[in-house]
């Protein structure tokens, strides 16, 4: 046997563990010493500033792009769910929400097999529960920017996945919507689904997260909300940065301040 | 004879059954890809095959007779289809960079041919096609070919769907973007092989191309997008290949009949244009 060159994948109950995980676009990697997991009913929040590796950890994860050292293992997951940043595409192009909503099933479908029941369930259901039941017939780009988040997210949530990887879906969402996609997420979490969300809205991941990854490049702090969610932390990982606690505006302290 | 049997009982003869059935197998292939060819925008792609398909035409036409075509054109189609999906999945090269190489590939396949003497004629026969003249085994290649293209898209239909609305959730869904898009160019490239032999390698652009296109002005309907292209396909491979019997069998004009089924299609997409900008006209 050749020694190892790629980490192979672990066997475990979690629905993800990473250890020491790094993952590169190119020569550097963007995102180091990832050391998690992530449990069956349990959401983890992922927080950090722009271009800390939020959005890489996620591909990480869906294996878009490269884990280039330590070890990533994803639990008997029945397929991982996943609402991206952002979205390019077509304004113009024929589908209907329900027909990008029903994208979602494909894997599940193979080759040969038509939508069933199940499958039309499944979609009904995931535009029901992101509140776009009366433009479910709709030419998807017709819809407005924040409808079509929704609809991305319809989209995951149709897959049924074990595993649900949500980047910024608070973003463009007005308040009733946040407050029923929080809703929809604690369903999530009660019926078994492990749940990632990257935000900046602390708020938002003391309310929903069990547990919460700081990262900046590389990973600063990851545990239990009440052990993380700490100034300490949140000044290392923001240098300067105003954040929102319990309602009031906290401008934390940087390195190099004003 | 007159114009009506033209489109009805001339098709009784073998020449024009073999014709129609080359056509009809062509037009479901080239239906169903070009619909996708037109939502991914990949009509300089498909251009660029034609193109690129031409000396192994010419090539094949020279060292093997009739029967050669096909198979220097199936070598060509697969060298650049792998080149060309290469090339644009590493963006190594520029539009023009491409158009030049093409268009360098088309003029060596015109001087192979050319001047390669004791095959007069052949030029012609490639660039328009030889609709009324071929022969029982090449329109049975001609269809397998076509078939083939059509089994592949049909078997990825969802996955290109997938990736032709949204690329980056498909390759997250788990589908690999490199052989979704190898698939679709494959068998763009299998029908211009076989369309290459019908209707001539000038003219397959508008088999491939024009169907997609004229359904976008049709419908916003994914499903329909498909029905509107085979349907309009069909319709003018009808209409094209009867106004080329009877131009040339009856009125014993020798136009290639390859050429008046391009221009069928590019009729009936006129007539589709011409609908759309007088409803838009009612509307507004
Ligand atoms: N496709 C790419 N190729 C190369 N480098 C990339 C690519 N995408 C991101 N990066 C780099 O990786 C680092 C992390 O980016 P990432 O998108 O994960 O940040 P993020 O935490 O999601 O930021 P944001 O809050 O702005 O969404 C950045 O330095 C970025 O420049
Ligand atoms: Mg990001």
């Amino acid at each position: 046997m050749s020694p190892r060159t790629r980490p192979i994948p672990i066997i475990t109950d979690d629905a993800l563990t990473i250890t020491g995980g790094s993952f590169s676009y190119g020569d550097t990697p963007a995102l180091t010493d990832v050391t998690i997991s992530v449990k069956p009913g349990e959401a983890m929040a992922l927080i950090g500033p722009n271009g800390s590796g939020k959005s890489t950890l996620l591909k990480g994860v869906l294996g878009l792009i490269p884990l280039v050292e330590g070890s990533m293992g994803l639990g008997t997951t029945a397929g991982i769910g996943y609402l991206p940043q952002t979205e390019h595409i077509d304004p113009e192009f024929p589908v209907t929400l329900k027909q990008v909503v029903m994208m979602g099933r494909y894997r599940k479908l193979g080759l040969f097999r038509f939508p069933g029941s199940a499958d039309r369930a499944a979609v009904r259901e995931a535009i029901a529960s992101v509140g776009l039941g009366n433009v479910a017939n709709k030419r998807f780009g017709s819809l407005s920017g924040g409808q079509q988040q929704r609809g991305f997210l319809a989209r995951a949530l149709a897959a049924q996945p074990s595993l649900l990887l949500l980047d910024e879906p608070f973003n463009g969402l007005d308040q009733p919507n946040r407050d029923a996609l929080m809703q929809t997420l604690r369903q999530l979490k009660a019926a078994g689904v492990a749940i990632i969300v990257t935000t900046h809205d602390l708020e938002l991941a003391r309310e929903v997260c069990d547990t919460v990854l700081f990262v900046n490049g590389r990973q600063i702090a990851f545990g239990p909300k009440d052990e993380v969610l700490t100034l300490a932390n949140l000044q290392e990982v923001f240098h300067e940065f105003q954040v929102e606690i319990d309602e009031h505006t906290v401008v934390v302290p940087g390195h190099e301040g004003h | 004879m007159n114009l009506l049997d033209s489109f009805t009982t001339a098709f009784a003869l073998p020449f024009m059954g073999r014709a129609l059935l080359v056509l009809i197998v062509l037009s479901i292939a080239a239906g169903l890809i070009g619909v996708f060819i037109n939502l991914r925008g990949l009509e300089f792609l498909t251009d660029g095959l034609t193109h690129a398909v031409f000396p192994g035409l010419a090539a094949g036409f020279v060292f093997g007779g009739q029967g050669g075509v096909l198979i220097g054109a199936l070598v060509a189609a697969a060298a650049a289809t792998i080149v060309l999906t290469l090339m644009s999945n590493n963006k190594v090269t520029s539009d023009a960079t491409t158009a030049i190489v093409l268009t360098a590939m088309f003029s060596i396949g015109v001087i192979i041919v050319s001047a390669s003497p004791g095959r007069a004629g052949g030029l012609e026969q490639l660039l328009f096609g030889h609709l009324l003249t071929v022969t029982d085994s090449e329109a049975l290649i001609t269809a397998i070919v076509a078939a083939i293209a059509l089994v592949l898209v049909v078997l990825t239909f969802r996955r290109q769907v997938f990736h032709a609305f949204d690329p980056e959730g498909s390759a997250a869904a788990g589908y690999r973007r490199v052989s979704t898009e190898l698939v679709l160019n494959v068998a763009i490239a299998l029908v211009i092989v076989a369309a290459s032999n019908a209707v001539g390698n000038l003219l397959v652009l508008a088999v491939l191309i024009v169907p997609g296109a004229l359904s976008r002005l049709v419908t916003t309907k994914l499903g329909a997008l498909f029905v509107v292209a085979v349907g309009s396909a069909l319709l003018a491979s009808w209409i094209g290949l009867s106004l080329g019997f009877n131009i040339s069998v009856v009125g014993g004009v020798d136009v290639p009949a390859g050429a008046t089924v391009a221009l069928s299609f590019v009729l009936l997409y006129s007539i589709a244009l011409i609908v759309r900008v007088a409803r838009k006209g009612l509307n507004a």
